[in-house]
């Protein structure tokens, strides 16, 4: 139960590599963060630091109000669920439960009442005998929550934990992750290179690149308001449509040109552009596969395409088509607006034109890969 | 020569290819060469000057900012460390140099002053009053001197290290206190060397060792080299001895007037050393593969029971086993009985040699020998990676059309050598030092009458390990030659193994197993 | 067609035969080639009608005379001297080696890389060129000849630290997060060795032993310029080597035969229950170069 707060912390390797910049952040009591970005951009070697695996290389960390810089990971009041389980190969399931507690000379019945409590919460009292090479890729995972479970810890750091298991096994444990977060009630922060598991399991996403945080916010600010070029195609699957088009102002009103058409920026994004007054001219447009349709012909603003690919997901589409100019575009289409017939027209091959609306818009500077409404 | 990009390299006939490839290596030795000189010489430029420059720099400078404390470090090691609450650190490095002040004074200075000459008054006769007659008075030992001196010389480096450590040590402290920071305690220093310190704890008394019968014999061992240290300047008993310069080398290596018998003995003894480095590395590996190959063939049965028969030789300690070959192979041996009685010869066959006209057979024999004893060892290492080379390989080969030989050529040979390539170093080099094989087996006979006037008579089948042995041992007892030798030895290794290290893992990349 | 197939899967299953016969030819070849001299040693160690070299390997005259003649010589001393040695080395240099190569493997410290390249750089140096100036020290303080197994142990367990490779090979294969997550669970790194590595590393702790047991049994050069012909501070190798020079060799071939025989029997039967072991460091050594 502890807050964390990072000040301008950085990490330099022996060969000058800098593997994180500058990196501020407050996190709250009993919050949940997640690192995300992909491989390589420092989220790893972050949460490293604030266990006390790393060292610091500048900037201070501090954990409940105290500089842990100089302290061993043992002193610092975390506990940690590592991406390949690290279980004491031989030790029993029990054993390697209590092997923290024995650390610390906690007296055995004390530790039989915390560990087989954390096995019953985790559904593993059955195992409790067995050596980790007897236990399934779930079970092994159950085993190290409860590892870090028991140390009553004041921050609960995670390094991908899910990312060895399959699929669905993948979701099981993602949903049983809040569940003990509900039940832990501590101060949370998770590694994940994968957008989803962020975005269902962090009240705060910390999107990192190349060793540089690229936003901090909510799930929601995040996916609505992304900062950057970046975070807009990292955040959400599949990943969004950009392509580079014309922002032009008649009359006081916003058009962009993608493709030969011409949309108005209408709505909220409209007034955002007015207010912001952003001066026209070439700019990179972004939107996301779900807030595009398929249209008609006659409709104003139809951007002709070819369909390439036609993947069936069940509840809906993913159309992979190509405009004129050989952009591709991917357009999210829900089965049930479609009947039969217009099913079987979307072949590959395929003629068909897609449309969107201005307040699905997001505009980035064509140099800086900024949000412009930022 | 012409450089080709990829795609035109691919377009090359296979023969071109091939000589391209080897222009290419053999191009590329002298650049690894030089990129070899140009790394020692920055090496030495800018880490070691670089690093001695910054350090006096600091040390004048934590001079001009220290207190008191700091300062007064300077003269009595741990004053800064004492006087600001650091006593266990403070009092050791104080120990330490109130120890080193009192070995200085006491001995190390004498050492010190007597290594240039290696000492002044050798054993001499006088008249003894007492006796009234002339006796042997003792004087400076050369041995002790020039043991004694590198010891101190050590000693020294390490004080002076120690007493910029101390320094180091008592400007963190100023700046901690300064800061407000609280200072490490004592009982905090002894927690660390079971912790994040654990690594010093555990390297203490290893590193200590290392460096006490193995650093400083070496460097004691490659000093002689440049002295007259023999039988007959023993440093003590019979004569001091003194530096010589290069000469020794010059003898070896005959520039110090041609024709003598040392250079004639030792191009000898380097060739003869190389080739059987060689075979033996090359013939052990290959059969070795081979059997592991055999044993390990699907449909093939008592895998253990071949494996456990041949992994005697690698049970029996080698002297037993090599002793007794080698006096089964002698002229009334039990190989040359057996053949006699079965009357397949009318004479026995003196495998060993004993003239020089028949010096090849002896060298086969070591070969041969040495096969006996190598293979089951190559057989563990082979069949351990053989069975590690991923099934699917030869599956999709198979399917691509590949028979038995080209699957070997083509996925089994490459991957063992990827995978062996340092193990082949290590073991030719191990070999060219492999003296009980040469020394059990024949002792470096026959002698090589060309050579024999050399200390310690080189034969047919030495090494320059077992002729080191021999010139030690030997009447003369020439160390100073041994020591020439031994350091000739490094070199051809430490050559080989740069070539190696360096030249390989360039054409190397395309093998890329990994 | 059919026939065709059948005549194809006949030749398959043929030349399978084939090779297989060839190979087991070699094999049982081999084994007797590799098999004879000991076969020889064992039965020549039994041999009483004569003491020296015969041309025959089955003894005319069956006895127990040349092990009789071995308890009656200084054999025994030599016997105990380099068992106790083993033992001793064995025990010491296994914890020597075991910490350096740990430490090697798991800390990343200032000095590491250069620590490494210096002792790669050490090792190109014969060992042998050392012995000279050993052999006096030693000398000097009285650890040689009669007192030579102390002499011998200070010396193989001292430099053993430069053998740390294969098990810092092993060490590099137990995942890192294993120390990390066991010093999250507040272990110090001293905890982390004894409560989690050491227990994991039984297969290099044995082959270590192993190799650090049998190596004084053949240890023959130094250990005969250390104990310089005094007979009470002789290992084996030493001892029985001079019962085959020239001037000896026909009174003492079979009395070496049954020697050979007692020395290797016990380490031969060590190394076979251990074999797996052994083999497991061997070829994890080499891979690892």
């Amino acid at each position: 139960m502890a807050s964390v707060k990072l000040t301008k912390v950085q990490k330099v390797y022996d060969n000058n590599v800098v593997a994180v910049h500058d990196f501020d952040l407050d996190i709250q009591d009993k919050e949940f963060v997640v690192f995300v970005g992909p491989s390589g951009c420092g989220k790893s070697t972050t949460l490293r630091m604030i266990a006390g695996l790393e060292d610091i290389s500048d900037g201070t960390i501090e954990i409940d109000g105290v500089v842990v810089n100089d302290l061993q990971p043992k002193d610092r009041g975390i506990a940690m669920v590592f991406q390949n389980y690290a279980l004491y190969p031989h030790m029993s399931v029990y054993d390697n439960i209590a092997f923290s507690l024995r650390l610390q000379k906690v007296p055995e019945d004390v530790i039989y009442e915390k560990v087989t409590n954390a096995a019953e919460i985790l559904g593993i009292t059955e195992y409790l005998m067995r050596k980790p090479r007897a236990l399934s890729g779930g079970q092994r995972q159950r085993v190290a929550i409860g590892r870090a479970m028991v140390r009553n810890s004041k921050v609960f750091l995670m390094d991908e934990p899910l990312s060895n298991l399959d699929a669905k096994l993948r979701n099981q444990m993602r949903a049983e992750i809040i569940l003990l977060r509900q039940k832990l009630d501590t101060t949370f922060i998770y590694v994940t290179h994968d957008q989803t598991e962020a975005m269902t399991l962090g009240d705060r996403i910390v999107i990192m690149k190349d060793g540089f945080i690229q936003q901090v916010g909510t799930p929601t600010e995040v996916f609505e308001m992304p900062k950057n070029l970046f975070v807009a195609e990292f955040i959400g699957a599949p990943k969004m449509n950009v392509f580079t088009t014309e922002l032009v102002r008649e009359g006081g009103k916003f058009y962009v040109k993608p493709f030969g058409a011409k949309i108005e920026v209408d709505g909220e994004k409209g007034e955002l552009l007015a207010k912001k007054n952003v001066s026209t001219g070439k700019v990179i447009l972004g939107v996301r596969p779900e807030h595009m349709v398929l249209a008609h012909a006659n409709e104003p603003g139809a951007i002709p395409c070819v369909l390439e690919v036609n993947e069936m997901m069940g509840s809906e589409l993913h159309l992979h088509v190509y405009t004129e100019d050989g952009t591709r575009l991917i357009v999210r289409v829900p089965t049930i607006g479609l009947d039969s017939k217009e099913r079987e027209e979307l072949v590959n091959g395929a003629k068909l034109y897609v449309s969107f609306e201005g307040k699905v818009m997001h505009f980035f500077d064509h140099e800086t890969n900024e949000n412009l409404l930022n | 020569m012409k450089k080709y990009s990829d795609l035109e390299f691919l377009r090359l006939s296979k023969s071109e290819k091939f000589f391209y490839k080897l222009a290419s290596f053999f191009t590329s030795i002298p650049r690894a060469v030089a990129r070899f000189f140009v790394g020692i010489w920055n090496f030495i430029v800018k880490k070691i000057f670089g690093t001695i420059a910054s350090e006096i720099a600091d040390v004048f400078l934590t001079f001009k900012n220290g207190d008191w404390k700091t300062r007064g470090s300077y003269l009595v090691m741990g004053l800064g460390l004492i006087a600001r609450g650091q006593v266990l650190r403070g009092l050791l490095f104080l120990l330490f140099e109130i120890v080193f002040i009192f070995y200085m004074i006491t001995t190390g200075g004498y050492w010190m002053s007597m290594l240039g000459t290696l000492g002044r008054v050798g054993p001499h006769e006088e008249y003894n009053e007492i006796l009234d007659a002339y006796t042997t008075v003792y004087g400076d030992n050369s041995f002790k001197i020039l043991l004694y001196g590198v010891l101190t010389i050590f000693f020294i480096v390490a004080f002076i290290y120690t007493w910029r450590l101390n320094i180091k040590q008592s400007k963190i402290a100023q700046e901690y206190e300064e800061h407000g920071r609280k200072l490490k305690s004592g009982r905090d220093d002894l927690r660390a060397l079971v912790d994040e310190q654990f690594y010093k704890t555990l390297l203490a008394l290893p590193l200590l060792g290392i460096l006490i019968f193995t650093v400083m014999p070496i460097v004691f061992m490659i000093l002689v080299a440049f002295t007259n240290y023999d039988g007959t300047h023993d440093g003590f008993n019979n004569a001091l001895f003194t530096w010589v310069g290069w000469k020794n080398f010059g003898t070896m290596l005959s520039w110090e007037g041609g024709g003598n018998v040392y250079s004639a003995a030792f191009g000898e003894v380097l060739t003869w050393t190389l080739i059987w480095a060689f075979f033996a590395t090359f013939t052990n590996y290959f059969l070795g593969m081979f059997v592991a190959m055999m044993i390990n063939k699907k449909g093939i049965r008592f895998k253990k029971g071949w494996r456990t028969i041949l992994v005697l030789t690698i049970a029996i300690p080698q002297f037993i086993s090599l002793l007794y070959v080698s006096k089964m192979f002698a002229k009334n041996g039990i190989i040359n009985g057996l053949l006699l009685n079965w009357g397949w010869i009318d004479q026995a066959i003196d495998f060993w040699g004993s003239t020089a006209h028949n010096a090849l057979l002896p060298r086969i024999m070591v070969i041969v020998v040495n096969i006996w004893i190598g293979i089951p060892y190559l057989m563990l290492i082979a069949t351990g990676i053989l069975m590690n080379i991923p099934a699917d390989l030869y599956e999709s080969s198979r399917i691509d059309g590949a028979n038995a030989w080209q699957q070997y050529t083509k996925i089994t040979l490459p991957y063992m050598l990827f995978i062996t390539g340092p193990y082949l170093l290590t073991s030719f080099t191990g070999n060219m030092n492999n003296f009980n094989v040469i020394y059990l087996l024949t002792g470096g006979a026959p002698v090589n009458p060309a050579a024999s006037s050399a200390a310690g008579s080189v034969g047919y089948t030495d090494l320059l390990i077992t002729w080191l042995f021999k010139i030690t041992t030997g009447a003369g007892a020439q160390y100073y030659m041994a020591s020439v030798i031994g350091i000739l030895v490094f070199v051809v290794i430490a050559v080989i193994s740069l070539i190696v290290y360096n030249v390989l893992p360039s054409i190397k990349n395309e093998e890329d197993f990994q | 067609m059919n026939e065709t197939l059948e005549k194809r899967h006949m030749g398959l299953r043929a030349s399978r035969a084939i090779s297989n016969t060839i190979i087991y030819v070699i094999l049982i070849v081999m084994s007797v080639i590799w098999l004879f001299p000991f076969v020889c040693i064992v039965l020549q160690s039994f041999r009483v009608e004569s003491t020296w070299q015969v041309g025959y390997v089955i003894p005319q005259k069956w006895g127990w005379d040349n092990y009789v003649a071995l308890w009656n010589s200084d054999f025994k001393r030599w016997y105990l001297n380099t068992f106790v040695i083993a033992l001793v080395v064995a025990a010491l240099q296994t914890v020597i080696v075991l910490c350096m190569s740990y430490t090697l493997s798991r800390f990343r410290f200032k000095m590491r890389a250069g620590l490494m390249r210096f002792m790669l750089i050490l090792g190109m140096f014969p060992g042998m060129l050392t012995m000279i100036i050993l052999y006096r020290v030693l000398k000097d303080l009285g650890l040689t000849q009669a007192n030579a197994v102390p002499g011998l142990i200070l010396v193989y367990v001292a430099s053993s630290g430069m053998g740390y490779y294969v098990s810092k090979g092993f060490f590099d294969t137990l995942p890192k997060s294993l120390d990390e997550a066991a010093r999250v669970d507040g272990a110090t790194r001293a905890q982390v060795l004894t409560k989690i590595i050491l227990p994991l590393a039984k297969p290099i702790v044995i082959y270590t032993i192993l190799t650090a047991f049998m190596g004084p049994w053949g240890d023959f050069v130094f250990a005969r310029y250390v104990s310089f012909g005094t007979s009470a501070g002789m290992n084996v190798a030493v001892g029985m080597w001079n019962w085959l020079t020239p001037d000896m060799i026909n009174q003492r071939y079979t009395m070496f035969c049954a020697g050979g025989v007692i020395v290797a029997i016990p380490v031969a039967i060590l190394f076979m229950c251990l074999q797996k072991y052994y083999v497991e460091g061997v070829t994890g050594g080499a891979v690892k170069g």
